[in-house]
């Protein structure tokens, strides 16, 4: 078919959505292991047995009786970050940074209300953000407290890093960082910054703000190129690793980096997007068809399959 | 990993072929089933009013002959006896009795399939006597002016004779005197007496005919034409302009020979309506009468065999997955967003009630007044499911809106606006809210342009009879559908989207 083989788009190695959900999700995600990924506490709890280090989770509230008591346990904390267990794209999530009487604080300076926090929650549970408009249940999870080193070219919030991981292998990857647009969310479709990064040394190469190619933060004005990601081989392995807990072969793995705890992970995506190829201005079939040509022994363990992405992936011979 | 869809898909479409070859070749059904043929429903009503002796009200009605076959005939009479008559060459249908002081309602309506294709031979008529109020004078007058076209034949002089309504008399020119005398004839008698007079004289056997002009159409009068014998068969001519119509004359006759298509006797008759629709499952009806007699076993099973609401449904029904191959295409390989997955195809099912242009604009309508409302009530914080419940009586109260604007406009398609899916539009308004919250009015609006774009595509496929036929007949068709579905379901291809979504790629690297 013209539309597929002839086109720029193959030339340049771009997966098409449809190509992605046929010959990757289908064939390589069942959809018994979905749940493992949809709901952030399966995941959560997945990651633990797995040693694989997530935000520390605070409470959990199931039923609309349980906001009872939770005044009495937010109490303890200064800062917290609510979210739905089945929420999708970032939708749901409301950060807590600090109190001002009894109302609390959001990273913008905005004031939020107790009711209004109440109502948020009860929102949460009736399925309001969740998936298939399933009843949910709210976590209540540690801030997080970004490492500094993407500061400057983040405007509130907290960055995070995407790696796409194929069979094991992780093979491409992207900083995703929140800007005033985007109301200090790491989504790229409400107007978050992706920015590539090289898979070899882990520092940031080429940045898209939508559709277009930019080189500084419309909100910091700080350069985004050539940026050192730390904890870059623990995400590499972190990433694989979340491969051995699901099964799924095509997958999203979203981590944050903490000042204090380092590398965490925030959640799995069992469809994640095809953004990540415009942040790193190459398409992802070029290395998906080297993991497909790939030894057979390099998919042993996540160590492996590290070293083998390393060493081929990271060092194109064309 | 594709082959087996492929095999499938062909496997599919031999199967489908399979089945209409053997229906086309050994149990002969048309090769084009869905040539559009002449079938007609025709109504008529009338409301009557009547005094103190009995009223008679009588209408000429079409019936079976060779030119035409009439079933179906149904009669609506109130209190009043109902009689069919013949009468000469027409047909009268004869209601009778003493109204009281409100009158009654009188109906007739059938269903009638022209056969225009069959010359029929009818034995030459006699020549008829000259208008009744023609006088000798006149009558030799018009002898004088036909004179010359004596040694033509029939058809040609017809059409000489239909010339001079326009005042073309060819060579050689009529004596002036006789002209100006012609000119006060028409006057006097008017101009369908003077043709009659006319095409007498050249003896030419005419009749006149009243009736309806064969188009879909209401009309509260009938037309009235002069049928004229050239030897093999009846042509029909238009007697103030003095056109002929092309044959087959679009025009059913209800009564000929000068008899009036309506007489009432100690009454009155208000409110007449004629109509004329086109019907086609009537004729595959009577097409397909070999099928409800034949033992074959696809013969057995043919759709023709249910009962007739239930075909109509299945007409529609049948049609239904081209419009989700429709959205297989633009989705998968166009990349258009619409909201849900065949949500489209269920607003398309109910544009047949209101039409494509009021369907589109009540969509637009009520998604419109949805959304302000969503967004307001998004401050109110309710709870999913009662919130949902807010939304829907929202869309029923726009809809009883609708239909009372259309009532009050007379708008029949307002008013069929109950029909359109009321859950399907409250989820689209949720959608709609919820696609310009996180990704902006912009692709809000896009979605929304997606859908109605399926839509209306959809709905035009729905409407397309010819297919609908053709699918009722051979509803193997289905899998050959099924087969572009599986074939598209493999398409791994790039989107035309994704040429724009990516285009940036292209060019810095």
């Amino acid at each position: 078919m013209s539309l597929s083989t002839h086109s720029w788009l193959h030339q340049f190695g771009i997966l098409g959505m449809n190509r992605r959900n046929a010959e990757y999700i289908m064939r390589f995600n069942p959809r018994s292991s979905f749940p493992k990924v949809d709901d952030k506490l399966i995941t959560k709890r997945l990651a633990e047995a797995y040693q694989i280090p997530t935000p520390p989770l605070y409470h959990v509230i199931e039923y609309h009786g349980d906001i009872a008591e939770l005044k009495e346990i937010l109490a303890g904390y200064q800062d917290f970050v609510i979210k739905p267990a089945r929420g999708a794209g970032g939708s749901g999530i409301v950060l807590i940074t600090g109190r001002q009487g009894s109302n609390f604080v959001k990273p913008n300076g905005e004031l939020i209300s107790w009711t209004d926090l109440t109502y948020h929650i009860f929102d949460i549970l009736s399925g309001i953000y969740s998936l298939e408009g399933l009843e949910d249940c709210a976590l209540i999870e540690t801030f997080i407290h970004p490492d500094p080193v993407f500061a400057a070219v983040t405007y509130y919030g907290v960055p995070d890093i995407r790696i796409v991981v194929y069979r094991g292998v992780p093979i491409m990857g992207m900083v995703r960082l929140p800007t005033k647009e985007s109301d200090g969310k790491a989504n790229l479709h409400r107007g978050a910054i992706g920015v590539g990064i090289n898979l070899k040394n882990g520092r940031t190469s080429t940045a898209v703000h939508h559709a277009s190619v930019i080189t500084h933060h419309p909100d910091t004005g700080h350069p985004l190129r050539n940026i050192e990601v730390p904890y870059w081989k623990g995400m590499l392995h972190i990433a694989a690793r979340a491969f051995d807990m699901t099964g799924l072969g095509y997958l999203g793995v979203d981590m944050v980096m903490d000042r204090e705890r380092g590398p965490l992970l925030l959640e799995l995506n069992a469809r994640p997007g095809l953004q990540i190829q415009v942040a790193n201005q190459k398409g992802l079939l070029k290395n998906l068809d080297l993991v497909d040509k790939a030894p057979p022994d390099i998919f042993t363990t996540s160590e492996t399959r590290v070293a083998w992405a390393l060493d081929v992936l990271a060092n194109p011979k064309s | 990993m594709k082959r087996p869809a492929v095999l499938l898909a062909v496997a599919l479409l031999v199967l489908s072929l399979a089945l209409i070859s053997y229906r086309i070749i050994w149990l002969k059904y048309p090769i084009l089933p869905a040539a559009p043929e002449k079938v007609w429903q025709l109504s008529m009503d009338a409301h009557v009013k009547g005094g103190e002796k009995e009223t008679t009200v009588m209408i000429g009605v079409p019936y079976t002959h060779r030119g035409q076959m009439v079933a179906e005939e149904r009669i609506r009479s109130g209190t009043l006896n109902f009689n069919l008559l013949r009468e000469g060459l027409n047909q009268i249908g004869v209601w009778s009795g003493i109204l009281n002081s409100e009158g009654e309602t009188i109906g007739y309506s059938s269903t009638i399939q022209v056969r225009p294709q069959r010359s029929f031979k009818t034995k030459p008529p006699t020549l008829g006597p000259y208008p009744p109020n023609v006088g000798k004078e006149g009558q030799s007058l018009s002898k004088r002016l036909a004179k010359k076209w004596d040694s033509l034949p029939p058809a040609d002089r017809l059409r000489r004779i239909a010339a001079t309504c326009k005042g073309f008399w060819g060579t050689p020119p009529p004596d002036a005197h006789d002209l100006q005398a012609w000119q006060g004839f028409q006057e006097k008698h008017g101009q369908r007496d003077a043709l009659l007079a006319l095409l007498r004289a050249a003896d030419l056997p005419a009749r006149v005919v009243e009736g309806l002009e064969l188009a879909e159409s209401t009309t509260h009068a009938t037309l009235t034409w002069i049928e004229v014998w050239t030897g093999q068969e009846w042509e029909s001519l238009h007697p103030e302009k003095g056109e002929i119509y092309q044959k087959p004359a679009p025009l059913l006759s209800l009564t000929t020979d000068g008899m009036p298509a309506i007489r009432v006797i100690h009454g009155e008759l208000s409110e007449v309506r004629w109509a004329l629709n086109r019907q086609l499952i009537n004729q595959w009806r009577i097409h397909f009468e070999r099928i409800m007699r034949s033992d074959r076993l696809l013969d057995r099973w043919s759709l023709f065999r249910l009962p007739t609401d239930f075909q109509r449904t299945f007409r529609i029904l049948l049609l239904v997955p081209i419009g989700a191959l429709m959205i297989c295409l633009l989705r998968n390989l166009v990349g258009f967003p619409t909201f849900g997955i065949f949500m489209p195809v269920l607003m398309a099912l109910a544009f047949r009630n209101t039409g494509l242009f009021y369907g589109l604009g009540i969509f637009a309508g009520v998604v419109l007044i949805g959304y302000v409302v969503r967004r307001w009530i998004n401050k109110l914080r309710l709870l999913l499911v009662p919130r949902l419940s807010v939304i829907l009586t929202l869309v029923v109260l726009s809809f009883t809106v609708f239909a009372l604007l259309g009532n009050k406009f007379g708008l029949r398609e307002l008013m069929a606006v109950g029909l359109l899916p009321f859950v399907i539009l409250t989820m689209t308004i949720e959608r709609f809210y919820i696609i310009t919250e996180e990704a902006g009015v912009r692709e809000g609006l896009w979605t929304a342009a997606g859908s109605a774009v399926v839509a209306a595509i959809t709905h035009q496929i729905l409407h397309f009879e010819s297919l609908q036929l053709t699918f009722f007949v051979y509803p193997e068709l289905l899998f050959a559908v099924a087969a572009f579905q599986v074939l598209i379901g493999r398409y791994t291809g790039y989107r035309l989207s994704e040429f724009i979504r990516f285009r940036k790629l292209r060019g810095p690297s």
